[in-house]
Protein backbone atom coordinates (compact mmCIF):
# COMPACT_ATOMS: atom_id res chain seq x y z
CA UNK A 1 0.00 0.00 0.00
CA UNK A 2 1.76 3.05 -1.15
CA UNK A 3 1.56 6.56 1.10
CA UNK A 4 -1.67 7.90 -0.96
CA UNK A 5 -3.32 4.60 -0.56
CA UNK A 6 -2.51 4.73 2.98
CA UNK A 7 -3.81 8.19 3.43
CA UNK A 8 -7.15 7.45 1.84
CA UNK A 9 -7.42 4.60 4.04
CA UNK A 10 -7.30 6.75 6.63
CA UNK A 11 -10.22 8.94 5.25
CA UNK A 12 -12.35 5.54 5.03
CA UNK A 13 -11.71 4.43 8.21
CA UNK A 14 -12.20 7.85 10.18
CA UNK A 15 -15.90 7.59 8.52
CA UNK A 16 -16.31 4.67 10.97
CA UNK A 17 -15.85 6.84 13.78
CA UNK A 18 -18.54 7.37 16.40
CA UNK A 19 -20.61 10.38 14.85
CA UNK A 20 -23.02 10.11 18.17
CA UNK A 21 -21.93 9.86 21.30
CA UNK A 22 -23.56 10.53 24.61
CA UNK A 23 -22.54 13.09 27.51
CA UNK A 24 -21.82 11.79 30.70
CA UNK A 25 -24.08 13.92 32.52
CA UNK A 26 -28.05 15.26 31.18
CA UNK A 27 -27.29 18.89 29.97
CA UNK A 28 -30.71 19.90 29.38
CA UNK A 29 -31.53 21.53 32.96
CA UNK A 30 -28.65 23.80 32.33
CA UNK A 31 -30.15 24.50 29.12
CA UNK A 32 -33.65 24.66 30.33
CA UNK A 33 -32.41 27.13 33.12
CA UNK A 34 -30.84 29.17 30.36
CA UNK A 35 -34.14 29.12 27.90
CA UNK A 36 -36.30 30.53 31.40
CA UNK A 37 -33.73 33.16 31.81
CA UNK A 38 -35.52 36.39 30.57
CA UNK A 39 -33.00 38.07 27.59
CA UNK A 40 -32.63 42.06 28.44
CA UNK A 41 -30.54 42.87 25.14
CA UNK A 42 -30.93 46.36 24.46
CA UNK A 43 -29.44 45.78 21.07
CA UNK A 44 -32.20 44.47 19.34
CA UNK A 45 -31.67 43.84 15.72
CA UNK A 46 -33.66 46.99 14.66
CA UNK A 47 -31.97 49.09 16.97
CA UNK A 48 -28.48 47.79 15.73
CA UNK A 49 -29.44 48.62 11.95
CA UNK A 50 -30.87 51.87 13.13
CA UNK A 51 -27.57 52.93 15.13
CA UNK A 52 -25.24 51.61 11.95
CA UNK A 53 -27.34 53.56 9.53
CA UNK A 54 -26.61 57.06 12.05
CA UNK A 55 -22.83 55.86 12.42
CA UNK A 56 -23.20 55.86 8.69
CA UNK A 57 -25.12 59.21 8.25
CA UNK A 58 -22.70 60.77 10.69
CA UNK A 59 -19.93 59.72 8.65
CA UNK A 60 -21.36 60.75 5.41
CA UNK A 61 -22.52 64.04 6.21
CA UNK A 62 -19.44 64.95 8.09
CA UNK A 63 -17.32 64.24 4.29
CA UNK A 64 -20.06 66.21 2.92
CA UNK A 65 -19.33 69.02 4.94
CA UNK A 66 -15.75 68.95 4.18
CA UNK A 67 -16.43 68.58 0.45
CA UNK A 68 -18.80 71.69 0.36
CA UNK A 69 -17.55 74.36 2.68
CA UNK A 70 -15.78 75.60 0.61
CA UNK A 71 -17.96 75.79 -1.80
CA UNK A 72 -20.89 76.99 -0.06
CA UNK A 73 -20.94 80.68 2.13
CA UNK A 74 -22.16 79.30 6.01
CA UNK A 75 -23.25 81.89 8.40
CA UNK A 76 -23.40 80.84 11.93
CA UNK A 77 -25.53 82.26 13.79
CA UNK A 78 -26.47 81.86 17.25
CA UNK A 79 -29.24 83.22 19.15
CA UNK A 80 -28.33 85.71 21.52
CA UNK A 81 -30.67 84.29 24.44
CA UNK A 82 -29.66 80.79 23.33
CA UNK A 83 -29.82 78.04 26.40
CA UNK A 84 -30.05 74.20 25.55
CA UNK A 85 -32.40 72.36 27.86
CA UNK A 86 -31.93 69.34 29.84
CA UNK A 87 -35.29 67.54 30.15
CA UNK A 88 -36.06 63.65 30.52
CA UNK A 89 -37.14 62.18 27.81
CA UNK A 90 -40.74 60.49 28.06
CA UNK A 91 -43.21 58.05 25.78
CA UNK A 92 -43.91 60.92 23.29
CA UNK A 93 -41.89 61.42 20.39
CA UNK A 94 -43.58 64.57 18.16
CA UNK A 95 -41.63 66.79 17.16
CA UNK A 96 -41.59 69.99 19.29
CA UNK A 97 -42.59 73.64 17.92
CA UNK A 98 -39.08 74.73 18.18
CA UNK A 99 -37.57 72.17 15.86
CA UNK A 100 -40.75 72.19 13.23
CA UNK A 101 -39.87 75.77 13.02
CA UNK A 102 -36.19 75.26 12.64
CA UNK A 103 -36.61 72.85 10.59
CA UNK A 104 -39.49 74.62 8.50
CA UNK A 105 -36.73 77.73 8.27
CA UNK A 106 -34.45 75.34 6.69
CA UNK A 107 -35.93 73.40 4.76
CA UNK A 108 -37.53 76.63 3.14
CA UNK A 109 -33.26 77.86 2.25
CA UNK A 110 -32.26 74.23 1.27
CA UNK A 111 -33.50 74.05 -2.18
CA UNK A 112 -32.16 77.53 -2.75
CA UNK A 113 -28.62 76.88 -0.94
CA UNK A 114 -28.57 73.50 -3.17
CA UNK A 115 -29.07 75.00 -6.17
CA UNK A 116 -25.61 76.94 -5.75
CA UNK A 117 -24.34 73.43 -5.38
CA UNK A 118 -21.97 71.41 -7.85
CA UNK A 119 -24.28 68.50 -8.90
CA UNK A 120 -22.03 65.80 -7.36
CA UNK A 121 -22.21 67.68 -4.07
CA UNK A 122 -25.91 68.57 -4.32
CA UNK A 123 -26.16 64.72 -5.23
CA UNK A 124 -24.23 63.87 -1.99
CA UNK A 125 -26.01 66.20 0.67
CA UNK A 126 -29.53 64.75 -0.71
CA UNK A 127 -28.60 61.42 -0.22
CA UNK A 128 -27.59 62.39 3.14
CA UNK A 129 -30.79 64.03 3.47
CA UNK A 130 -32.17 60.73 2.36
CA UNK A 131 -30.56 58.62 4.88
CA UNK A 132 -30.93 60.67 8.08
CA UNK A 133 -34.67 60.61 7.31
CA UNK A 134 -34.99 56.79 6.36
CA UNK A 135 -32.79 56.46 10.03
CA UNK A 136 -35.43 58.62 11.64
CA UNK A 137 -37.88 56.23 10.09
CA UNK A 138 -36.31 53.42 11.54
CA UNK A 139 -35.96 54.47 15.04
CA UNK A 140 -39.35 55.76 15.29
CA UNK A 141 -40.80 52.45 13.96
CA UNK A 142 -38.16 50.72 17.30
CA UNK A 143 -39.60 53.03 19.21
CA UNK A 144 -42.78 52.16 18.69
CA UNK A 145 -42.14 48.63 20.10
CA UNK A 146 -39.81 49.85 22.99
CA UNK A 147 -41.30 52.97 23.87
CA UNK A 148 -39.24 53.34 27.08
CA UNK A 149 -35.95 52.67 25.33
CA UNK A 150 -33.39 55.58 26.63
CA UNK A 151 -30.83 54.54 24.30
CA UNK A 152 -33.45 54.43 21.11
CA UNK A 153 -34.61 58.00 22.46
CA UNK A 154 -30.96 59.01 22.72
CA UNK A 155 -30.33 58.10 19.16
CA UNK A 156 -33.32 59.60 17.49
CA UNK A 157 -32.37 63.10 19.15
CA UNK A 158 -28.99 62.92 17.41
CA UNK A 159 -30.43 61.40 14.31
CA UNK A 160 -32.61 65.21 13.87
CA UNK A 161 -29.68 66.65 15.60
CA UNK A 162 -27.78 65.32 12.33
CA UNK A 163 -30.44 66.09 10.17
CA UNK A 164 -30.86 69.77 11.73
CA UNK A 165 -26.61 70.08 11.55
CA UNK A 166 -26.98 69.51 7.66
CA UNK A 167 -29.19 71.52 6.44
CA UNK A 168 -27.57 74.26 8.91
CA UNK A 169 -24.29 73.69 7.31
CA UNK A 170 -25.92 74.01 3.72
CA UNK A 171 -28.89 76.52 4.36
CA UNK A 172 -26.01 78.70 6.65
CA UNK A 173 -28.06 79.71 9.86
CA UNK A 174 -30.52 78.74 12.03
CA UNK A 175 -32.73 80.84 14.72
CA UNK A 176 -33.78 77.60 16.97
CA UNK A 177 -31.76 74.99 18.65
CA UNK A 178 -33.35 72.10 19.35
CA UNK A 179 -33.56 70.55 22.82
CA UNK A 180 -35.08 67.20 24.00
CA UNK A 181 -37.88 68.39 24.98
CA UNK A 182 -38.63 69.76 21.13
CA UNK A 183 -38.79 66.08 20.00
CA UNK B 1 -42.41 45.57 12.52
CA UNK B 2 -40.51 42.43 11.83
CA UNK B 3 -41.05 39.83 14.93
CA UNK B 4 -38.39 39.66 17.52
CA UNK B 5 -35.77 37.11 16.83
CA UNK B 6 -35.97 35.36 20.52
CA UNK B 7 -39.06 33.73 21.35
CA UNK B 8 -41.15 35.13 24.18
CA UNK B 9 -40.46 32.28 26.98
CA UNK B 10 -41.34 34.83 30.18
CA UNK B 11 -44.61 32.95 30.81
CA UNK B 12 -43.32 29.16 30.35
CA UNK B 13 -43.58 26.74 33.10
CA UNK B 14 -42.52 23.17 32.58
CA UNK B 15 -45.94 22.09 33.34
CA UNK B 16 -47.35 23.94 30.57
CA UNK B 17 -45.29 21.84 28.35
CA UNK B 18 -48.28 19.24 27.78
CA UNK B 19 -48.66 18.14 23.94
CA UNK B 20 -50.02 15.13 22.26
CA UNK B 21 -46.92 13.49 21.55
CA UNK B 22 -48.78 11.07 19.30
CA UNK B 23 -49.97 14.02 17.48
CA UNK B 24 -47.01 15.31 16.01
CA UNK B 25 -44.54 11.92 14.61
CA UNK B 26 -41.51 13.98 12.69
CA UNK B 27 -38.94 16.20 13.23
CA UNK B 28 -40.81 19.27 11.64
CA UNK B 29 -43.13 18.81 13.69
CA UNK B 30 -41.37 19.03 17.20
CA UNK B 31 -39.43 22.22 15.19
CA UNK B 32 -42.66 23.81 14.10
CA UNK B 33 -43.95 24.04 18.13
CA UNK B 34 -40.89 25.12 19.28
CA UNK B 35 -40.88 27.87 16.94
CA UNK B 36 -44.16 28.91 19.03
CA UNK B 37 -42.08 28.88 22.11
CA UNK B 38 -42.92 25.28 23.27
CA UNK B 39 -39.96 24.49 25.37
CA UNK B 40 -41.65 20.70 25.88
CA UNK B 41 -41.04 20.11 21.85
CA UNK B 42 -37.53 21.87 21.50
CA UNK B 43 -36.55 19.49 24.83
CA UNK B 44 -37.86 16.65 22.11
CA UNK B 45 -35.07 17.89 19.55
CA UNK B 46 -32.58 17.83 22.16
CA UNK B 47 -32.75 14.43 22.80
CA UNK B 48 -33.35 13.80 18.86
CA UNK B 49 -29.74 15.99 18.16
CA UNK B 50 -28.33 15.63 21.51
CA UNK B 51 -25.47 12.79 20.96
CA UNK B 52 -24.58 14.22 17.26
CA UNK B 53 -24.02 17.32 18.75
CA UNK B 54 -21.90 16.46 21.69
CA UNK B 55 -20.17 14.13 19.81
CA UNK B 56 -19.02 16.45 17.02
CA UNK B 57 -17.79 19.52 20.01
CA UNK B 58 -16.23 16.80 21.88
CA UNK B 59 -14.23 15.90 18.72
CA UNK B 60 -13.62 19.12 18.00
CA UNK B 61 -12.81 20.19 21.80
CA UNK B 62 -10.99 16.63 22.59
CA UNK B 63 -12.28 17.55 26.26
CA UNK B 64 -15.25 16.98 27.89
CA UNK B 65 -15.86 19.83 30.41
CA UNK B 66 -15.46 21.92 26.67
CA UNK B 67 -17.86 19.56 25.11
CA UNK B 68 -20.29 20.15 27.21
CA UNK B 69 -20.70 23.84 27.45
CA UNK B 70 -20.34 23.86 23.88
CA UNK B 71 -23.27 21.59 23.41
CA UNK B 72 -25.32 23.43 25.99
CA UNK B 73 -24.28 26.71 24.54
CA UNK B 74 -25.14 25.40 20.88
CA UNK B 75 -28.76 24.40 22.06
CA UNK B 76 -29.38 27.74 23.67
CA UNK B 77 -28.34 29.08 20.96
CA UNK B 78 -30.71 27.35 18.87
CA UNK B 79 -33.75 28.11 21.05
CA UNK B 80 -33.10 31.65 20.37
CA UNK B 81 -32.68 31.46 17.06
CA UNK B 82 -35.29 29.30 16.19
CA UNK B 83 -37.58 31.38 13.82
CA UNK B 84 -34.60 32.25 11.69
CA UNK B 85 -34.84 28.03 10.84
CA UNK B 86 -36.29 28.11 7.76
CA UNK B 87 -35.53 24.52 6.65
CA UNK B 88 -33.34 25.31 4.01
CA UNK B 89 -30.87 22.63 5.12
CA UNK B 90 -31.54 19.74 7.73
CA UNK B 91 -32.00 20.83 11.22
CA UNK B 92 -29.08 18.57 12.44
CA UNK B 93 -27.19 20.16 9.88
CA UNK B 94 -28.12 23.98 11.19
CA UNK B 95 -27.43 22.43 14.38
CA UNK B 96 -23.83 21.73 13.77
CA UNK B 97 -23.17 24.65 12.48
CA UNK B 98 -24.31 26.67 15.35
CA UNK B 99 -21.87 23.97 17.57
CA UNK B 100 -18.81 24.50 15.43
CA UNK B 101 -19.68 28.25 15.98
CA UNK B 102 -19.90 27.74 19.59
CA UNK B 103 -16.45 25.82 19.58
CA UNK B 104 -14.75 28.30 17.58
CA UNK B 105 -15.97 31.19 19.80
CA UNK B 106 -15.00 28.97 23.27
CA UNK B 107 -11.94 28.24 21.54
CA UNK B 108 -10.84 31.94 20.25
CA UNK B 109 -11.79 33.19 23.41
CA UNK B 110 -9.78 30.96 25.98
CA UNK B 111 -6.06 29.41 25.76
CA UNK B 112 -7.70 26.07 26.79
CA UNK B 113 -6.52 24.81 23.24
CA UNK B 114 -3.12 25.08 24.28
CA UNK B 115 -3.53 23.46 27.33
CA UNK B 116 -5.73 21.10 26.34
CA UNK B 117 -2.83 20.31 23.33
CA UNK B 118 0.07 19.67 26.16
CA UNK B 119 -2.52 17.45 28.16
CA UNK B 120 -3.52 14.86 25.12
CA UNK B 121 -0.09 14.67 24.48
CA UNK B 122 0.65 13.96 28.01
CA UNK B 123 -2.45 11.54 28.54
CA UNK B 124 -2.83 8.16 27.92
CA UNK B 125 -6.23 7.75 27.15
CA UNK B 126 -8.32 10.78 25.71
CA UNK B 127 -11.92 11.26 26.39
CA UNK B 128 -12.99 11.06 22.75
CA UNK B 129 -11.41 7.85 22.42
CA UNK B 130 -13.79 6.36 24.86
CA UNK B 131 -16.34 6.73 22.54
CA UNK B 132 -14.57 4.43 19.95
CA UNK B 133 -13.55 0.45 20.22
CA UNK B 134 -10.82 -1.30 19.04
CA UNK B 135 -8.84 -0.33 16.32
CA UNK B 136 -11.04 2.83 16.04
CA UNK B 137 -9.59 3.95 19.28
CA UNK B 138 -6.24 4.21 17.86
CA UNK B 139 -7.43 6.29 15.56
CA UNK B 140 -9.59 8.37 17.51
CA UNK B 141 -6.72 9.45 19.46
CA UNK B 142 -4.44 9.97 16.62
CA UNK B 143 -7.24 12.83 15.33
CA UNK B 144 -7.29 14.10 19.29
CA UNK B 145 -3.42 15.00 18.67
CA UNK B 146 -3.75 17.37 15.79
CA UNK B 147 -3.57 20.76 15.28
CA UNK B 148 -6.65 22.36 16.21
CA UNK B 149 -7.21 23.35 12.16
CA UNK B 150 -6.13 20.15 11.04
CA UNK B 151 -8.44 18.53 13.18
CA UNK B 152 -11.47 20.50 12.81
CA UNK B 153 -11.30 20.69 9.23
CA UNK B 154 -10.55 16.18 9.30
CA UNK B 155 -13.34 15.73 11.82
CA UNK B 156 -15.61 17.92 9.52
CA UNK B 157 -14.46 15.88 6.53
CA UNK B 158 -13.96 12.63 7.12
CA UNK B 159 -16.12 11.76 10.76
CA UNK B 160 -19.17 13.53 9.96
CA UNK B 161 -18.63 13.11 6.13
CA UNK B 162 -19.22 17.53 5.13
CA UNK B 163 -18.23 18.37 1.74
CA UNK B 164 -15.34 20.73 1.75
CA UNK B 165 -17.61 24.10 0.96
CA UNK B 166 -19.62 23.01 4.07
CA UNK B 167 -17.07 22.42 6.14
CA UNK B 168 -15.01 25.27 5.12
CA UNK B 169 -18.57 27.47 5.37
CA UNK B 170 -18.68 26.01 9.05
CA UNK B 171 -15.51 27.05 10.06
CA UNK B 172 -15.12 30.09 8.14
CA UNK B 173 -12.09 29.24 6.18
CA UNK B 174 -12.06 28.73 1.96
CA UNK B 175 -12.84 25.77 0.71
CA UNK B 176 -9.06 25.19 -0.71
CA UNK B 177 -7.72 26.02 2.69
CA UNK B 178 -10.07 23.08 4.15
CA UNK B 179 -8.37 20.81 1.82
CA UNK B 180 -5.46 21.67 2.63
CA UNK B 181 -6.13 21.14 5.89
CA UNK B 182 -7.38 17.34 5.47
CA UNK B 183 -4.13 17.35 3.28
CA UNK B 184 -1.86 17.74 6.56
CA UNK B 185 -4.27 16.05 8.84
CA UNK B 186 -4.07 12.69 6.55
CA UNK B 187 -0.05 13.01 6.55
CA UNK B 188 0.57 13.84 10.24
CA UNK B 189 -2.38 10.86 11.28
CA UNK B 190 -0.55 8.55 8.57
CA UNK B 191 3.13 9.58 10.43
CA UNK B 192 1.68 9.31 13.72
CA UNK B 193 -0.01 5.79 13.46
CA UNK B 194 3.17 4.45 11.51
CA UNK B 195 5.48 6.05 14.09
CA UNK B 196 3.01 3.74 16.35
CA UNK B 197 3.37 0.99 14.78
CA UNK B 198 -0.47 0.66 14.18
CA UNK B 199 -1.59 -0.64 11.08
CA UNK B 200 -3.82 2.39 8.73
Amino acid sequence: MNEMEREDELIAKASRLATEISPERDLWPGIEEAMLRPQRSRWTPRFAQAAAVLLLVGASSGLTWLSTKDRVQVIEVVPAGLTVEQASFGGRYALGVGYQEARRDLEAQLETELARLSPEAREEVELNLAMIRGAIGQINEALAEEPDNPLLQELLLQTYKEELALMQRVGGLTQHVMSRRDI
Amino acid sequence: MEALLTPNFSDYSPSMAVFNESAITDEAGWIARAQQADAGAFEKLYRMHIDKVYGLCLRMTGNVAEAEDCAQEAFIQAWNKLDRFRGDSAFATWLHRIAVNSVLGRMRKSKREQDRIHAVGEALESPVADADTGEMRDLAKAVDRLPEGARHVFVLYAVYGYSHEEAGDMLGIAPGTSKAQLHRARRLLAQQLTKEGFET
